[in-house]
């Protein structure tokens, strides 16, 4: 009986193998490690990154998840090289930690492309959304927008991370160095989390007397300080600013309750990676010469119409 | 003797001395912490966690653990949002958050309890199964458009949250379960030492059942109170809440090493935490140093359960010694 098993079991491990070399036969190969699938801009990502891979005939790609886990990543990427991937592309989740293992991609002669964020590292290329950008499109229309002598909340990303740090350092430079006026009466991490930022926010709002304006590092943690004061009618007037253009903010913004987002298009990073990709595998130009900022289009209540549309048609909104 | 009595006594209820000080500090602390919004708020913030602090109590105290429970709540709040979607009923969505929680306990109950597997790693397989299938579900992407789902998380009878309703007819039947039926006095008898529960004819096998399924209901309408209060199906929601619920309940007396803890206890344990967060927030204390001071009464609730529990030993050992001279 057991010996059956593992007849089973070596046969299946042989088929999916054959399948595997099959596939790996006919066009190019491409992985893609994702950051984590958990995150739900890194899941929006892969499918758009596998819709974008589909359109190609000649291509298809691979996803693996790292799981936010900078050994799990690694790992992914050594076996991605190991398996003979024609392209590689790498959503790190921690450019340093990583770097070491993309650098062994370049020496295998393996195409390596790192998107969101890129990492930069001699010999491959980057197709990123610039998280500074995306935070300044905000900053443009708050420096008009935030009353004199506001009072301001800040919610921040995981600690450390890059995307988050340059939100932040957009904000303060595009902004708060602008706005002396303006007093930060709380900041602190959220984690990107809805969850965490409510319970920041309803402590915060306990505090203070009056809270002007929500500064955030996402959309998630926006969404979630609003979530708070939403039927307070002393916050009628709160200004909100995130990043990101997700479905949710595009509804918040549709509505009026929020304020404006700097979009960070999973679809144009997709479609510029798939497009690069194919590109530098068909010899039309070096992989090195990949280095392209997917544009930070700011959404305000003038154009969030256009915005729920595109999440209408994707599915992330019911009609 | 006096001295002896009083020691006693702060023995049995320090928990609640400790909870009415701190009350106290943080009402001095900050001039906001009084207001009957902030009270409020501290206790809608609670819920979810006390909720599930109970589950890991019953566990704990039998000698198991669950770090499934963030994962599997957050599966079954989702599936719950989806069985809304297609019935516009409430109740049904709750009904299959806790079908869908009680099920995945009862694997893990069928791991511990016939294959033999730690509750610790039986558990850890469901968390990291259970995230997978919640974040399959829905694609990785966030459910939203409640509705009137919203209702169960962010409604109110009168000034009272819905979801402090809940915790409280929770708190209710759990303490009654916990003290009053021959199953709550079994679970103690099991943690305390599994071979003589046997040995004394308890069922212990049927008891951890029980105690899965009931930390699958109480999951399950985790679930539900989590996603609506948060107004979106989070499928990457909840991580690490099972440390929440261990944390209150280990701050609250329950014993790791099992047979020890109480429903009053664990309630106070959540609240020493709530409160201790409110306050740091309120007074802008730094995030990092949040962390740290948490660590700190975890290792020190840690450090006075193993104290307490090696002078009741000591106390037995003498009591016998005098018993054995007497004779």
């Amino acid at each position: 009986m057991r010996k059956r098993t593992m007849r089973i079991l070596a046969g299946a491990v042989v088929l999916s193998m054959l399948f595997g070399m099959t596939a790996m036969a006919d066009g190019f190969k491409v992985a893609y490690i994702a950051r984590a699938q958990e995150d739900s801009f890194a899941a929006w990502l892969a499918d758009e990154m596998r819709a974008q891979f589909d359109t190609y005939d000649d291509m298809e790609l691979d996803v693996f998840d790292g799981q936010a886990n900078d050994e799990k990543e690694n790992s992914l990427i050594e076996n991605a090289i190991a398996n003979g991937y024609d392209g590689i592309i790498i959503q790190a989740n921690n450019g340093e930690a990583q770097l070491p293992y993309i650098q062994q991609v370049v020496d295998a002669g393996i195409p390596c492309i790192t998107t969101n964020p890129r990492v930069e590292c001699e010999g491959t290329g980057s197709v990123d959304a610039d998280p500074y950008e995306q935070a300044k499109v905000n900053c443009d229309i708050a420096v008009d927008q935030v009353p004199e002598n506001a009072k301001v909340v800040v919610l921040l990303g995981p600690a450390g991370n890059f995307h988050s740090t340059e939100r932040r350092n957009a904000w303060q430079a595009e902004f708060f160095d602008k706005r002396e006026d303006v007093e930060i009466v709380a900041e602190d991490i959220a984690n990107w989390n809805k969850d965490e930022a409510m319970t920041l926010m309803e402590d915060w709002v306990q505090a203070n007397d009056h809270i002007d304006a929500i500064i955030s590092m996402n959309d998630n943690m926006a969404a979630g300080a609003l979530e708070v004061v939403k039927d307070d009618p002393a916050y009628d007037g709160v200004l909100a600013y995130g990043v990101d253009g997700t479905a949710e903010a595009c509804l918040l913004i549709q509505e009026g309750r929020m304020t404006s987002t700097g979009l960070q298009s999973a679809g144009d990073l997709a479609q510029m990676n798939a497009e690069y990709m194919h590109k530098v595998l068909t010899g039309e130009m070096e992989v090195t010469d990949v280095y392209d900022n997917v544009p930070a289009p700011l959404i305000t209540k003038d154009n969030a119409d256009e915005y729920v549309e595109m999440y209408k048609a994707n599915g992330q909104i019911k009609e | 003797m006096k001295n002896s009595k009083v020691a006693q006594v702060f023995e049995k209820y320090s928990i609640y001395i400790i909870l009415v000080a701190m009350f106290i500090l943080c009402s001095i602390l900050n001039k906001n912490f009084l207001s009957s919004r902030n009270i409020i708020n501290i206790a809608r913030q609670l819920t979810v966690g006390i909720i599930l602090a109970y589950g890991e109590m019953l566990l704990v105290i039998s000698g198991l653990i669950d770090l499934s429970v963030g994962s599997v709540l957050a599966l079954a709040g989702c599936l719950s949002i989806y069985t809304y979607y297609g019935t516009h009923s409430i109740l049904v969505a709750m009904l299959v958050s806790i079908l869908v929680a009680v099920g995945c306990n009862l694997i893990n109950a069928v791991l511990v309890t016939h294959f033999g597997v730690p509750a610790f790693i039986a558990t850890l397989a469901m968390q990291m199964a259970a995230r997978g299938a919640a974040l399959y579900s829905t694609n990785g992407q966030n459910l939203l458009q409640l509705g009137d789902y919203v209702k169960v998380g962010q409604g109110s009878i009168g000034i009272i949250p819905v979801p402090v309703i809940f915790m409280v007819l929770i708190t209710v039947i759990v303490w009654y379960i916990l003290n009053h039926t021959r199953y709550g006095r079994s679970l103690y008898a099991i943690g305390g030492n599994e071979a003589a529960a046997v040995a004394s004819g308890i069922n212990v096998k049927r008891s951890k059942y029980i105690t899965y399924i009931i930390n699958g209901i109480l999951a399950g309408i985790a679930g539900v109170i989590f996603m609506s209060r948060v107004n979106a199906g989070l499928p990457n929601g909840a991580v690490g809440y099972e440390m929440e619920g261990l944390t209150a309940a280990i701050v609250g007396g329950t014993s790791f090493s099992g047979g020890i803890g109480t429903t009053m206890g664990t309630l106070a344990g959540a609240f020493i935490i709530g409160f201790l967060n409110n306050i740091m927030n309120l007074n802008g204390v730094d995030s990092y140093i949040q962390q740290m001071i948490k660590g700190l009464i975890i290792a020190v609730a840690v450090v006075f359960d193993i104290r307490s529990k090696s002078r009741k030993t000591r106390k037995i050992i003498l009591t016998e010694d005098d018993n054995k001279e007497k004779k």
